[in-house]
């Protein structure tokens, strides 16, 4: 493994509802290393999507530690995690998620804004990244005028356009087609290739495990196994 | 947030649910317009009740002997007549500069009695002071070198049972305690159209009512300027000048009309915090359900690294477009009534019968709205005030978003 990007340990997460508490996590111990294009995996609430958005620092572990970019998220404040998220992390979701009133150029534009980068250069680089990606000609529409795969591949173009270390992808397949799911997974692979980017998926997809380099399954919030593979896709 | 990519997404998200945009910024645009239209007619009734007050003679400053507010004593006598006339006509934008001298006494013809305040007053300067004495019904208004002259009104004539050229029988108390007896010519009748003001009217000369009382000297200088605009700045500086005497507003001066005003004011100021208030309360509410249906879209985008303070300024620009649109809506609404109102007026006279007097001064029926640019910077400060307080609530509730939460709700 190459340089640790993210170390998790002990993590555990619980939710209240009332008086209910439900563990979704139950100390879960892992690294994710440079340049890995990993899947975890497990059946419904077996606490996929909650380590994502704990890796992701879009929440904080009832217990536990969580290092993210050499950064201990549980000492961070809302806004600093904001802007670790911004500066480091990409993200890309089951349902797209693209801002309805905005066109795909704008779509990716947005968060290369949020990083102050200035006019002419952030519309330069979403031009360059869509087009990178394939969807050059796709850069005027709306979200509403795009197919489900086109509006994945544009999420993927923003995640990616401000070039983070680590991507995350929640069930980014959920809503496609098999051609659709293998044509954006070869587009995530091709980009950690050439970029160097870290891919961190949760996946019910076999195509996705498929892809993946490293699969890790969770069942119950606990790790069931961590199985790294020599080939894949 | 910075940049015309996020003022895009702000305005097209305006545009997301157009009804609900059209009737927030309706409903700002109402409000303005109720408050414009309410502020335009109070500016106005204010603007006609200075006026109506200064022309009825008591200008719009009055320089009176220290203590005279205390005590409202006839009797006290400025430190330096001619120095405080001159302060006062050297004054910058002065129109007019009217000495007074009041004592009160009794009118007698044959039997027939009536107590007055005889007004001493110099016979060039009152009417330019003061409009009531212009309208002369019969004879003539007092001149310079008048003696033993009394100009009265016509419901004191009428009491009196006199006519023009009689002589009355005036009785005072000297200064000294004497009784003085004097008889004076009826030059002028005065007919203001208000019984209540021509019982009182009885004016003679300044030397005539001095030699009456024996005291030498000028009790009140009143002062009215071209731009009662100036009046406060022009009051200090006049207050400079008279060492020794007072100088006075006409709220001073007539503090229960300074209070009926200030009521006016309060309840126009209630009125429109009233209507501010619903429009607030309308605004909050369409603007939360907005919040709330882009819950999931702020979640993402707070996942994409959007910090609280740029989604804050995300949801206040909005409101600050919506406040500027009900604004210029408002404007659109409350001109034309404005501009009739201010032109036409409202006539009050049926409310008012057929005295207008209140306190002595003499106020027209027919009251016309101030239209001018202070109606700009009020409907837009109006419109953003009430779009930014509105907008305050779900900006604050959008930062308190816990975006994994929101985002789990779907992807789940």
């Amino acid at each position: 493994m190459d340089e640790v990007l993210v170390a998790a340990q002990g993590v555990k997460k619980v939710f209240r509802t009332g008086d209910i508490a439900v563990e979704a996590l139950r100390g879960i111990d892992l690294e994710i290393g440079s340049g890995e294009f990993m899947a975890i995996v497990g059946p419904s609430g077996s606490g996929k999507t909650t380590l994502l958005n704990l890796i992701g620092a879009l929440d904080v572990p009832t217990d536990g530690r969580i290092v993210l970019f050499d950064r201990d998220l549980g000492a961070l404040s809302r806004s600093e995690r904001a802007e670790l998220r911004l500066r480091s992390l990409g993200f890309v979701f089951q349902a797209y998620n693209l801002v309805p009133v905005l066109t795909a150029r704008e779509n990716v534009e947005f968060v290369l804004e949020l990083q102050g980068m200035e006019s002419k250069k952030r519309r330069a680089r979403a031009e360059e990244t869509l087009a990178e990606l394939g969807l050059g000609e796709l850069a005027d529409r709306r979200p509403s005028q795009m197919s489900g795969g086109q509006q994945q591949r544009v999420a993927v173009a923003r995640a990616v356009a401000s070039r983070p270390g680590l991507v995350l992808a929640d069930e980014p397949t959920a809503n496609l087609d098999s051609d659709n799911a293998q044509a954006l997974l070869q587009m995530m692979r091709r980009l950690r290739d050439e970029m160097g980017m870290t891919f961190v998926f949760s996946t019910h997809d076999p195509l996705v495990v498929s892809y993946a380099s490293r699969v890790v399954t969770l069942r119950d919030g606990e790790v069931q196994s961590d199985e790294r593979k020599d080939t894949c896709g | 947030m910075s940049g015309n990519l996020s003022m895009q997404y702000a305005l097209r998200s305006l545009g997301r649910s157009r009804r609900r945009t059209g009737m927030s910024v309706l409903g700002v645009g109402l409000g303005c317009a109720i408050a414009l239209f309410a502020t335009a007619f109070m500016r106005g009734g204010q603007t006609m009740r200075v006026q109506a007050i200064s022309q009825s003679g008591y200008g719009h400053l009055r320089i009176a002997p220290a203590g005279w507010e205390q005590s409202r004593r006839d009797e006290l006598r400025l430190q330096d007549s001619a120095a405080a006339l001159e302060a006062a006509r050297s004054l910058e934008g002065v129109a007019v500069v009217a000495p007074h001298v009041r004592v009160q006494g009794l009118l007698a013809f044959g039997t027939r009695v009536a107590g007055v305040q005889l007004l001493g007053v110099d016979p060039a300067a009152e009417p330019q002071l003061n409009r009531l004495v212009r309208t002369i019904d019969e004879g003539r208004y007092l001149q310079a070198g008048d003696e033993g002259a009394v100009v009265v009104g016509k419901a004191l004539v009428e009491r009196l049972d006199v006519e023009l050229g009689d002589d009355l029988l005036l009785t005072l108390t000297r200064a000294d305690g004497e009784m003085e007896y004097a008889m004076l010519r009826i030059v002028g009748i005065i007919s203001t159209g208000s019984r209540t003001i021509d019982e009182t009217i009885c004016h003679a000369t300044l030397a005539d009512v001095e030699q009456l009382t024996g005291l030498q000297g000028v009790a009140e200088v009143s002062v009215a300027f071209a731009d009662p605009q100036k009046v406060a700045a022009l009051s200090a500086e006049l207050a400079q000048r008279v060492q020794g005497d007072e100088v006075l507003t006409w709220r001073e001066v007539l503090p229960a009309m300074s209070g009926d005003e200030a009521a006016d004011r309060a309840f126009s100021n209630f009125f429109i915090i009233v209507v501010a208030a619903v429009v607030i309360l309308g605004v909050t509410s369409a603007q939360l359900t907005a919040m709330l249906e882009r819950r999931r879209e702020f979640a993402v985008l707070m996942a994409l690294g959007l910090g609280e303070r740029k989604l804050v300024g995300l949801v206040l620009f909005e409101a600050v477009f919506m406040g500027v649109l009900g604004a210029l809506l408002g404007l659109l609404l409350a001109l034309p009534l404005v501009w009739h109102t201010a032109t036409a007026g409202i006539d009050f006279s049926a409310a008012m019968g057929d005295d207008m007097t209140i306190m002595g001064v003499f106020f027209d029926p027919i009251i016309y709205a101030d239209m001018g640019l202070w109606m700009l910077p009020y409907a837009f400060g109006l419109g953003l005030c009430a779009t930014l307080l509105a907008a305050l609530y779900p900006a604050w509730s959008a930062t308190r978003l816990d975006p994994a939460a929101a985002l789990s709700q779907r992807d789940a």
